[in-house]
């Protein structure tokens, strides 16, 4: 039997981008748990699906990118979750902050698609299947 | 009384009648000096007078700009209208009763050192300063005050006091974050929808299931190629705004120049192809190496060889040449060491392109300024690449130049300390 894909969770307050990053999260042989579209929703998601990774965009409703990240961080049940951050700010201001609220990655829109593929198997390798 | 003493005694009188005159002729001379020491005292009290009165005047009609004198320990002696439109108290009020760090927010003026000594350090040292601090009014409103500090003396040359001299920023400085946020939020809101067209446009272009045809591809690759130059514009902006408000840092680090360059070239190789300029580059072949941001210095070669080609027309070239140099201690870049002279990187970059009128090579740096040859030669941009390059040169400690003859071409030197 194949190994079920890891398991990946979206959260992008924009209709198109969390669209087009779930596609790129199947590119890379991932399964998308929840596709949500805040903050509140995505700790939420987390807490239920305990997914192997998150993409998170950093400015949304409810609570941002980087307190989702430092939330779920400091929650012993998702703690081990990769978080890939996705912004649009991108100055390295922005890239210090994102790592310091405990994110794996981050990544600045716009992204090549093909880049967000590597990114994410690249957090996925090995990952609980 | 005998006969021989009448001649003596006649002789005395007249001697006394002469002194009595003389003295009187000295009286009279006196009294005059005397008078005419009157008159000059009077008209130089009056000039002062007029001084005096001209000076109270001069503060007096200043309304939008508070001046305000102290003595050595910061008690006020002046306090001029537009310190009483400022801070709403009239100046019986305040006179001898109040000190300048009354008015100050104590929070920020205890995180400068505390006290008046906070207020006055670097005026004491270098004779001035300038900068924003926060005043608060009676009731209790801070307003944010660009503030002069300058020492006075009294008429001996001794020092008397401090002057504070302020301009009310409060709106000024509220419109600056405003144009900041504004500027984040629009390149944040540009950004985004841009992430999903060139994302999208993407996965079209590189679907390998469903190929397009070289027509759909040609269309396509214009849009993405419009899509970059709308993100660069953004990315641009954004910078700006971050240069105005002070945000803009660099991370530092051992950067090869020569690969800086090399990098510039390969990004502009295929517009300059197309656009029939030949390149060339000349790098020392062991690399320059200088202390910078990798980011930041790609960025500038970026600008200057993207300009450079721009600006060449068909036929022209574009010579980037980077070597190792000397900066004198009067600032003048030689080839060969010298003692006392500094090492630093230059990088020349030399269009045979259109030039840049005499007149206009002053304004080349401010931002939004186009050349009128750039207008004339209808050749795309808004004016901000320049103004962002010399940014990121001065904030790496260098010195952009630039030498230009119309019709002829254009140099551009910039030189990085190493």
């Amino acid at each position: 039997m194949d190994a079920a894909p890891p398991r990946v969770l979206v959260a992008d307050d924009e209709d198109d981008i969390r669209a087009l990053v779930g596609l790129a999260v199947r590119r890379a042989g991932c399964a998308v748990v929840a596709a949500v579209a805040d903050g509140t929703a995505a700790l939420a998601a987390a807490r239920e699906e305990h997914p192997a990774l998150a993409v998170l965009d950093v400015s949304m409703p409810g609570a941002t990118g980087l307190e989702v990240c430092a939330t779920l961080r400091a929650e012993p049940a998702t703690a081990g979750v990769r978080i890939l951050l996705l912004s649009a700010g991108a100055s390295p201001d922005d890239v210090a902050r994102g790592l310091a609220a405990g994110a794996d990655a981050y990544l600045a829109k716009p992204f090549a698609v093909a880049e967000l593929v590597a990114r994410v198997r690249e957090l996925t390798a090995g990952a609980a299947r | 009384m005998t006969t021989a003493e009448a001649p003596d005694r006649a002789d005395e009188v007249l001697r006394l009648r002469r002194e009595v005159a003389r003295l009187e002729a000295e009286r009279d001379r006196l009294l005059g000096q005397m008078q005419h020491r009157d008159d000059e005292l009077e008209i130089a009290t009056r000039m002062l007078q007029a001084r005096a009165q001209t000076m109270t005047s001069v503060i007096d009609a200043v309304t939008e700009q508070s001046i305000i004198g102290t003595d050595r320990d910061g008690v006020i002696r002046v306090w001029n209208p537009g310190a009483e439109k400022l801070l709403g108290l009239p100046r019986a009020d305040v006179v001898r009763r109040r000190t300048i760090t009354e008015f100050h927010l104590p929070e920020e003026l205890e995180e400068a050192g505390g006290g008046l000594a906070a207020l006055v350090r670097t005026a004491q040292e270098q004779g001035r300063d300038v900068r924003d601090w926060t005043y608060v009014s009676p009731d209790g409103e801070e307003l944010t005050v660009s503030v002069a500090v300058t020492p006075r003396t009294d008429d001996s040359g001794a020092h008397a006091g401090w002057n504070f001299v302020g301009t009310d920023m409060t709106e000024v400085r509220a419109t600056e974050r405003m144009k900041d946020q504004f500027v984040s939020l629009i390149s944040h809101e540009l950004r985004t929808p841009l992430s999903s067209i060139l994302g999208y446009l993407e996965l079209v272009l590189d679907d390998p299931d469903q190929p397009l045809t070289e027509e759909q591809r040609q269309y396509l690759t214009t849009v993405e190629r419009n899509a970059q130059r709308l993100l660069r514009l953004v990315g641009d902006l954004l910078f700006t705004a971050q240069v105005d408000a002070g945000r803009f840092t660099l991370q530092p680090e051992d950067v090869d120049l020569a690969a800086v360059v090399r990098a510039a070239e390969d990004t502009a190789r295929v517009t300059a192809a197309t656009a029939g300029v030949e390149l060339l580059v000349r790098v020392p072949d062991g690399g320059l190496a200088v202390r910078g941001d990798a980011v930041r210095l790609g960025q500038a070669c970026d600008n200057l060889v993207s300009n450079a080609v721009k600006f060449t027309p068909r036929g022209g070239r574009v010579t980037l040449t980077l070597e190792q140099a000397w900066r004198t201690t009067d600032g003048a870049v030689v080839d060969e060491p010298q003692p006392g002279a500094a090492p630093v990187a230059r990088l020349a970059v030399s269009d045979t392109g259109v030039g840049i009128p005499a007149g206009e090579q002053q304004q080349l740096f401010a931002r939004f300024f186009r050349a009128s040859t750039a207008r004339r030669h209808a050749v795309p941009g808004v004016g901000l690449g320049l103004a962002i390059t010399k940014a990121i040169t001065t904030a790496h400690g260098g010195t952009l130049d630039v030498e230009s003859v119309e019709n002829q071409g254009t140099t551009f030197t910039l030189t990085l300390p190493r």
